[in-house]
């Protein structure tokens, strides 16, 4: 039946007579191929067409485990591997724009209505010459199972419409196409707890370990913002009050909103029993932001499960994962640190393969961190393993024994990833080294004691710093950094900026996704939403830079040096981002 | 397969009717890609390929055979994988005589697009070699952008662009749009023809 299918698609396309043939032709071509799809196949449980529906609309494999065969602009053969539904529909189903193309939902409770589309790229004049909203828009009646699988096999909608081009043709057999259409009649049907057309109910997460003051940083700019958001939806029902009768539409851009906090105490093998607790007892529609100074992988866990989105927390210790979806990080924390300092070693033109690297790690979590980065992309270069030793804090006081290590191991560059009790002794390390040897140490690990490097060494240490260096001139709607050029200095290290992020967190990106969430109050959406936004300048970085599937937003992690004196300038060594 | 003698008399009946009736207001399946021709000045710039070597953009592009660019991105939904597609179908085309063309991709997302994720990207799309996928800082890749006229500030309003450099004279060969391995494959032609 999948041969008859295909052959029968190809031959469509080898077709000359046109679109307009083609079109009138469908319902004649099709009515050969039976109605199977009209029905879900009745030899498989609901969760079996679901896990299988799922894996064709988000991965492109068939339930037989081959490829989707599709086929742009009539004759541009591709396999559904390389991109698949999901890559334009996006995992909610609801439909992207990017690129000037507008990619109409997909799922059931969109498909089963009329719909009317926004003007896209390949839309054209009408015969009068205008082109204007009214009529670029295309309007589709609804769809059946039966015109569904027609426009997924053919481009067609229900009146013969024929679809953008970017829109791939899928030959699949009726069974196939039963399937997926019953995944995308599920997909989004239910809007996800913690929302509702008033409200969304959001929290924000705290561990014990986190000082008070730290606390109050993350809490102030999170509760300003739901007391903004309140304030706008009591505003609007004082406009309706007042007889002011807004569109249909506006009542989407209020709605109000609840934070919760969920406090996390004792060990973090306790968390994920407390968060389901906290879970339970008030669903929330996401995470906003949160706080902790230990691992925030049971966090990440169990937003994960639970596909709860969380929302840029502050963590050193975010999960480094290409395929994890739920949570959304400033960046990868300690892990970048180290992975800048692979990539500028990689292109020192200074070092060859034949120079000896000496990483010493301090036996901390941090320590490790900072060697996970290097170590991955000291990998992806394909260059050798370094000569790694792992130290107590203790044995890094013992300088003789350093001397020892320093005079075995004769390294012309030596990391130093540890913190900052190890910075009086530094001078008689670069002593050891070679005339040329160099010194990196992590800005993020030492802290506010980075700016007490001695000075007799600064121009032999090399630093990381994961935060912005040029002057950032303030945001254009005002606030505490308005229009005021600001200025990276040596005061900069040490401050874990937490209400400067979670404001950028919440205005600059978050906000973005829940305005433009409208009525389709669906976690996946909203992440969908806010991984298509443009970039963004924010304070603290110096760009956030978005996509489907990227959940680091600050991609980058200047390598620096420090200039003379007690507040010393920070001296650019790298490009922000390097390759 | 043969169509069944009544499905051929529908087809007659049919074609009357469509030449009769009017056509239906012109859809997006009906629009060519623009073409035009230019001359750009490339600039000098050094980028990195997916294996993170350094390349001079010059020497990539000045070729005895023809160098098709288009700029696109990782991890982009709509428009790049069409392209790559189209790439992926004239690599395919032209089989053994893949070598006579030099496909280049730039990316947009220059902060996202390491060597790594670029490689993954081309074996995604079962790239062939000849197909080289370049990053590098956000200032070469604008400067780049700029060059071709095809700046766009953010990458999320970036549009389908596909450029020839035709080896007689180095001319550009400017296509707008998105096209059929056909068309794509008559383009490559015409920047060989003599």
């Amino acid at each position: 039946m999948k041969d008859l299918i295909r052959n029968k698609f190809k031959h469509f396309f080898r077709v000359t007579f046109g679109h307009a043939l083609l079109t009138v032709m469908i319902p004649l071509l099709f009515s050969t191929f039976g109605h199977a799809e009209s029905v879900p196949p009745n030899d498989l449980s609901h969760a079996e067409i679901m896990r299988l529906g799922e894996r064709m609309y988000r991965e492109g494999i068939l339930p037989s485990g081959k490829v989707m065969e599709t086929f742009i602009r009539g004759d541009v053969a591709v396999d559904s591997s390389a991109f698949s539904c999901s890559s334009c529909h996006l995992r909610a189903g609801l439909g992207s724009f990017e690129g000037g193309v507008v990619t109409p939902p997909t799922t059931g409770n969109k498909l089963y209505k009329p719909y009317r589309r926004p003007p896209s790229f390949g839309d054209v004049a009408d015969r009068a010459g205008r082109f204007i909203y009214a009529k670029t828009a295309v309007e589709r009646p609804p769809y059946t199972r039966e015109t569904l699988a027609t426009a997924l096999r053919f481009g067609t909608d229900p009146t013969g419409q024929v679809f953008n081009d970017v829109m791939p043709r899928y030959p699949l057999t009726d069974r196939d196409m039963s399937i997926l259409i019953s995944y995308l009649e599920a997909l989004s049907s239910e809007p996800s707890p913690g929302a509702s057309s008033k409200q969304f109910k959001f929290a924000t997460i705290i561990t014990d370990d986190v000082s008070q003051e730290d606390r109050q940083a993350l809490l102030l700019p999170l509760q300003t913002f739901i007391a903004q958001k309140n304030q706008q939806m009591g505003m609007f029902n004082d406009f309706i009050k007042f007889g002011y009768s807004p569109t249909i539409d506006m009542q989407f851009a209020f709605r109000s909103a609840t934070l919760d906090i969920w406090e996390l105490k004792g060990p973090p093998e306790s968390w994920p029993g407390q968060l389901a607790a906290y879970y339970n007892a008030n669903p929330v529609f996401a995470v906003l932001g949160g706080i902790s100074n230990s691992d925030w992988r049971p966090i990440h866990e169990f937003c994960e499960a639970q596909r709860l989105p969380c929302l840029f927390p502050i963590t050193d210790f975010p999960v480094v994962s290409e395929t994890d979806w739920y949570t959304y990080y400033f960046n990868k924390g300690y892990t970048q640190e180290g992975e800048a300092v692979a990539r500028y070693l990689n292109r020192l033109e200074t070092i060859s393969t034949e120079t000896p690297v000496l990483q010493i790690i301090q036996d901390s979590q941090v320590g490790k961190a900072l060697a996970a980065g290097f170590r991955k992309v000291w990998k992806e270069c394909e260059q050798q393993e370094v000569t790694t030793l792992t130290l107590s804090s203790q044995q890094l006081l013992d300088q003789a024994a350093l001397d020892k290590l320093l005079t075995k191991h004769k390294p012309e560059v030596l990391i130093l990833w540890t913190d900052a009790e190890l910075l009086p002794n530094l001078p008689a390390l670069v002593a050891k080294l070679p005339a040329n040897g160099i010194v990196f140490v992590s800005s993020g690990y030492l802290g506010k004691k980075t700016a007490t490097i001695p000075e007799n060494v600064r121009d032999r240490v090399y630093i990381t710093y994961p935060y912005r260096l040029t002057p950032y001139v303030g945001s254009k709607v005002g606030g505490f950094d308005a229009k005021v050029p600001i200025l990276a200095s040596s005061k900069d290290f040490g401050n874990r900026r937490i209400t400067s992020r979670s404001i950028a967190m919440l205005q600059q990106t978050t906000l973005q996704g829940l305005n433009l969430i409208y009525d389709n109050l669906y976690r996946d959406h909203l992440l969908d939403i806010m991984s298509m936004q443009m970039d963004v300048t924010v304070r603290d970085y110096e760009r956030f830079s978005f996509g489907p599937g990227q959940r680091y937003v600050s991609k980058g992690c200047y390598i620096i040096q420090l200039g003379p004196g007690l507040d010393p300038p920070l001296l650019q060594r790298s490009n922000w981002v390097m390759y | 397969m043969r169509i069944p003698f009544h499905l051929k008399s529908a087809l007659v009946a049919i074609l009357l009717c469509v030449c009769i009736l009017p056509a239906r207001p012109a859809q997006a399946a009906d629009i060519k890609y623009k073409r035009s021709v230019e001359r750009y000045n490339v600039p000098d710039v050094v980028l990195i390929n997916q294996d993170g070597k350094k390349v001079r953009l010059q020497s990539l592009l000045n070729s005895d055979v023809p160098v098709i660019v288009d700029f696109i991105y990782g991890t982009c939904t709509t428009i790049c994988p069409v392209l790559s597609a189209g790439y992926v179908n004239l690599q395919r085309k032209l089989d053994a005589d893949s070598k006579k063309v030099r496909l280049i991709s730039i990316t947009i997302d220059p902060e996202n697009d390491s060597p790594k994720v670029m490689k993954e990207y081309l074996k995604r799309f079962r790239a062939k070699p000849g197909w080289d996928f370049l990053t590098g800082s956000r200032a070469d890749i604008d400067t780049v952008m700029r060059a071709f006229n095809a700046y766009i500030p953010d990458k999320m309003s970036h549009y389908p662009l596909n450029l020839i450099r035709m080896p007689k004279g180095g001319s550009w060969v400017r296509l707008f749009g998105l096209m059929s391995t056909k068309e794509f494959m008559n383009e490559y032609l015409l920047a060989t023809a003599k």
